[in-house]
């Protein structure tokens, strides 16, 4: 797909222009290497993958076997007199991850760069589908029976093409101006869904993000500043902002019983303006106070195209949202040294998120017969856009002291003070207490206090190392009440109690000149507090790493190094099944892990005056396991069933592995010039089940009613993927 | 006569050969930085060329009056230059850089903290980074052209020398394009300063808007999470779940959710096709497939399901 045969003109093309470029360079070769005079390279070659990598190329635009051009370039030209650059640069000028970016600048004086870089997100999946329509607004889905439309198979995946340019100015000694604008445009498709039940969808991506930023830097012995402004805007270029989507052969209308039409809603443009002033000021030679000044406003207010479609919108609800979100960002600190053995810190930060968008209504259904702001719980009627405001206050402590034979010791304390209030009217308060807007209880206020110990040493030749010590507390007001009794009984991860405690050691050691190996050690326990009325969330949580690295210098030309790393997460989940499709109502307890084991060795060395050779080996496995059990709490069956089919838990365990193997050898053909040959062998396999049912078939999207199901769609990922790349460059270096 | 003779040859040849080396220097041409004769009448190329790379960087462009001399960053180390006829070994340098520097950190850090306290470095001695005692010279290198730091596809090199748990997770199926090159961890991270998590922006959400501007809204339905900080669903450095996910849904959502009905369900594979939401949980996206526009939806469909975030 994107291999030398699409690549090939415009490789020819930069690579003549570029030799063009170096040919003055080129002919000054004979004298001798100028240490004052900047080095240039020119890489050109080519490389071949025997089969796709869809999982380990998602990114790196070699995901299809075949042919690239491989073509990077550096070059800097620097006028020692003027000291002015010259640079241009490239990378994977031959992939679809193409880089260049070239600069002018005076150092000192004056500058402008601007770059180009491509980043590809191609998703590793294949689909089989009917869908129609895809990366359109308009999309149609396979229908049942006669309504079937052709299947075929589909690739999905992004491109962002990314310039930046930037300019500098040094106005007077010590103060410049800089300037800097970003353009991205994304496009392509992403996989999505259709909202209705499990039915496929594509989001089509075509949007256009841009950046802004100039400020005035002054830096002088004492007082350094850096003010100006900074904005981002987002367009989406997707017209009308939202995806008609509708079944071919089912109801044609978007209102009505028996919909299959669906408006399904898409990102609208936003912005955002900053302005920004930071400074510090050395007040003494060991005393700095710093401070910081934001201020940002970031605004949605575009039409709601979905308001246009006649009779799908409550009427008279607003044609926009008018969304507003003012943040405010207040820092000071003060760092010193009062004595040689003593530095200490202060840090006091008030980060203020205010949303102002206003609150609306925009749904009131009475379909139930329930009408809005009624005594009736547990079943929303009506539903209010719901601004979210954060104010949060930290202060942070932290002194440190210099202990004899190069030993510091550390102690630190964090506050932090978080206002969570959301704005509830009295519509939005059901005459109960609860918050009929809101499925998760909230917490109008959540503090936590850290405190950190650490001893460490430095400076020794042999023996280098810390062990730290962090516990931190969270806990906060009362949790408002949602509309449903059973939503009260949980824990948020985000705001529940919980106590953590952190150790982490790491050591670096060279017991010879030619050897040295670094330990580390880190293990972090959570503990979530749980009550009898509110039972459910994480109960306990663990992080654990141990990794060992070494590296070896066999001699002056030979060097070996090697790691090996283990990772570990762990959660203990809890929760309530409901009775839900004939399923008793049952405690579920879910022990989480995630896995990680990772080992790598490599060596490189001189063979002769003019041949470098090395080997890597890199080996990663990646375990996670679902154990869940229930413990049913009345009559039914341990899992729901519907229309015959049920589900099988728990859920099998996920292993990934990947085994890398490179061996790379390089041969100077000239005292300037060099042949690399790269040889990758490269193997990832899994036996992820995201998307296969319980038997082992693969997963389909499915719509309707059986026997009458639509869609279809099926998603397939191969188990193995496995290999090798050959590649050849020559690269050639002057100055 | 034939002794004042002997110590006229003698002082002369003292002369001759003592003349100070200052003379010397000063007929000596500087080799890559301005006034650096003094230090490459040793430190030449024979002796280790590498230490004048520096001549090919922005170091080493002396047409700029701001860029330093040797002893700018070293000291003037008197005793270094001229070895003190008591020292049975020639004194070092009065400031050094290598990881077995004796010289303290924060003095180190002051040689280039002179010129480059400024910018994006003003709030580096509040930074997690300082206060644990690390050198420039921990991550820069100075004396080269390629600083491995700063430069996109090296520089994980230098972080993960620490920092080994995001060298695991960066190796995990989901992960942001660090390995492939295509970013760093400073497109997101300023090392230098004090934001949390020395992030290059104010807040988490604030800097992954930076890339990912279409999920900072607002939307007509929030997603409360969404608007407060991404880390709580996503772990950026990589993950085994889809989407950078720190958990696999149903358990990611029912961390935070514990609805009646199907938003409660045990995790399971269904045996077929079904358009149950009770069934579909946990397999293909789990609760995604259906709740699709997680991050905010701008729906005004007057449909209780709407604030769900399905349309």
């Amino acid at each position: 797909m994107h291999n030398l045969g699409n690549t090939a003109f415009r490789l020819t093309t930069i690579c003549a222009s570029v030799m063009a470029a170096c040919g003055l360079a080129m002919a000054q070769e004979d004298a001798a290497e100028n240490p004052a005079v900047p080095e240039s390279s020119v890489s050109i070659g080519l490389g071949n993958w025997s089969q796709d990598r869809r999982q380990q190329g998602i990114f790196d635009g070699m995901r299809d076997s075949g042919v690239y051009g491989l073509f990077d370039l550096d070059i800097a030209k620097r006028n020692a007199a003027t000291g002015t650059w010259l640079t241009l640069s490239g990378r994977n000028l031959g992939l679809d991850t193409r880089e260049l970016r070239a600069e002018w600048l005076r150092q000192g004086n004056i500058g402008a760069f601007i770059e180009y870089g491509r980043t590809p997100r191609d998703n590793p999946y294949t689909f089989n589908t009917g869908l129609q329509g895809i990366g359109s607004n308009t999309l149609v889905v396979s229908g049942a029976g006669a309504n079937a439309l052709p299947f075929s198979q589909i690739e999905l995946g992004t491109r962002r093409d990314l310039t930046h340019v930037g300019f500098y100015k040094n106005l007077v000694p010590g103060l410049d101006f800089r300037l800097s604008f970003k353009n991205e445009e994304k496009d392509g498709t992403r996989q999505w869904g259709r909202g209705g039940s499990t039915e496929f969808a594509v989001e089509p991506i075509d949007s256009t993000t841009r950046h802004l930023e100039a400020k005035l830097e002054f830096s002088g012995e004492r007082l350094q500043l850096s003010g100006g402004y900074y904005g981002n805007w987002y367009n989406n270029n997707i017209a009308p902002g939202y995806v008609d989507t509708r079944v071919n052969g089912g109801n044609q209308a978007f209102t009505g019983a028996g919909v299959t039409r669906y408006a399904l809603s898409l990102p609208l443009d936003n912005e955002a303006h900053q302005v920004f002033l930071n400074g510090g000021y050395n007040f003494t030679h060991t005393t700095r106070g710093t401070f910081k000044l934001q201020y940002t406003q970031a605004t949605q207010n575009e039409h709601l195209p979905t308001q246009d479609i006649p009779g799908l919108s409550l009427a008279g609800s607003p044609q926009s949202l008018n969304g507003e979100i003012n943040t405010t960002l207040v820092q000071l600190g003060l760092t010193a040294r009062p004595t040689s053995q003593l530095s200490v810190l202060a840090n006091l930060r008030y980060h203020d998120m205010r949303d102002k968008t206003p609150q609306a209504r925009f749904v009131k259904t009475t379909s139930t017969g329930h009408v809005c702001d009624s005594t009736v719980v547990n079943n929303i009627v009506c539903v209010d856009n719901t601004p979210l405001s954060f104010k949060t206050t930290d202060i942070k402590l932290e002194g440190t002291y210099r202990l004899p034979l190069g030993y510091s010791a550390v102690a630190g304390a964090d506050f932090r003070r978080q206002d969570r209030t959301v704005p509830m009217g009295a519509a939005s308060t059901l005459p109960n207490g609860a918050d009929d807007q809101r499925y998760v209880p909230f917490r109008a206020k959540v503090e936590e206090d850290t405190y950190r110990m650490q001893l460490r040493r430095a400076m020794s030749e042999t023996v280098n190392g810390a062990i730290a010590f962090l516990h931190s507390r969270r806990d906060g007001s009362a949790y408002n009440r949602t509309n449903e009794a059973e939503s009260d009984e949980i824990n948020p991860i985000h705001i529940s109690d919980r106590q953590r405690n952190k150790w982490r050691l790491s050591l670096d050691w060279t017991p010879v000149e030619p050897l040295s190996i670094q330990f580390n050690v880190e293990d972090a326990r959570d503990r979530y507090t749980v009550s009898a009325a509110r039972p459910y969330g994480l109960r306990d949580g663990s992080a654990v790493l141990y990794s060992v690295d070494a590296s070896y210098a066999i001699n002056d030309n030979w060097q070996i190094n090697a790691w090996y790393a283990r990772d570990k997460t762990q959660a203990t989940q809890f929760g309530q099944r409901a009775t839900n499709g004939g399923a008793a109502a049952a405690e579920k307890d879910a022990r989480l892990e995630d896995t990680g084991d990772s080992f790598g060795i490599g060596t490189q060395g001189r063979v002769g005056g003019k041949t470098r050779i090395g080997a890597d080996f890199q080996w990663i496995r990646n375990t996670n396991r679902y154990p869940e059990s229930l413990t049913l709490a009345g009559a039914g069956s341990t899992f729901p069933v519907s229309a015959g089919q049920t589900v099988i838990g728990p859920l099998p365990d996920i292993e990934n592995k990947l085994t890398r193997l490179k061996f790379f050898a390089t041969y100077a053909a000239q005292k300037n010039a060099e042949l690399r040959f790269d040889f990758i062998h490269e193997r990832w396999t899994t036996n992820d089940w995201s998307w296969l049912f319980a038997d082992g078939t693969p997963y389909t999207y499915t719509g309707g009613t059986a026997p009458n199901f639509f869609d279809g769609t099926t998603v397939t990922q191969s188990p193995k993927q496995t290999s090798n790349f050959l590649g050849i460059r020559y690269i050639y270096r002057f100055q | 006569m034939t002794n004042r003779l002997v110590a006229g040859i003698l002082c002369a040849g003292w002369m001759a050969a003592a003349v100070p080396l200052y003379a010397q220097d000063a007929a000596r041409k500087d080799l890559v930085l301005r006034g650096d004769a003094q230090c490459t009448r040793c430190h030449d190329a024979e002796d280790n060329p590498a230490v004048l790379a520096i001549g090919k960087t922005r170091h080493g462009t002396t047409a700029d009056g701001r860029t330093p001399s040797c002893v700018n960053c070293h000291g003037a180390s008197e005793t270094h230059i001229n070895k003190p006829a008591d020292a049975k070994e020639r004194p070092g340098p009065e400031r050094t850089f290598s990881k077995k520097s004796t010289t303290p950190v924060a003095a180190r850090n002051q040689a280039c903290l002179t010129c480059h306290q400024g910018g994006n470095r003003i709030h580096w001695q509040s930074s997690t980074h300082a206060s644990r005692d690390l050198a420039c010279s921990s991550c820069h290198q100075i004396h080269t052209a390629h600083d491995k730091a700063r430069n996109k596809q090296t520089q994980t090199e230098v972080c993960f020398q620490c920092h080994k748990e995001q060298r695991a997770q960066v190796n995990r199926p989901s992960h942001h394009p660090v390995m492939e090159g295509k970013m760093s961890c400073s497109s997101c991270h300023n090392v230098h300063g004090d934001n949390p998590k020395q992030l290059v922006r104010a807040s988490v959400n604030e800097t992954c808007f930076s890339c990912h501007t279409e999920k900072r809204g607002p939307f007509v339905h929030n997603h409360q999470p969404v608007q407060e900080d991404c880390s709580i669903c996503h772990n950026p450095h990589g993950t085994t779940a889809a989407n950078l996910l720190k958990s696999r849904p149903p358990f990611l959502c029912q961390q935070c959710h514990s609805h009646t009905s199907h938003p409660s369900q045990a995790s399971g594979l269904p045996t077929g096709r079904t358009t149950s939401n009770s069934l579909s949980g946990s397999v293909a996206r789990g609760c995604l497939n259906c709740h699709t526009n997680i991050h905010g939806s701008n729906s005004t469909q007057n449909s209780a399901t709407v604030g769900r975030f399905r349309r």
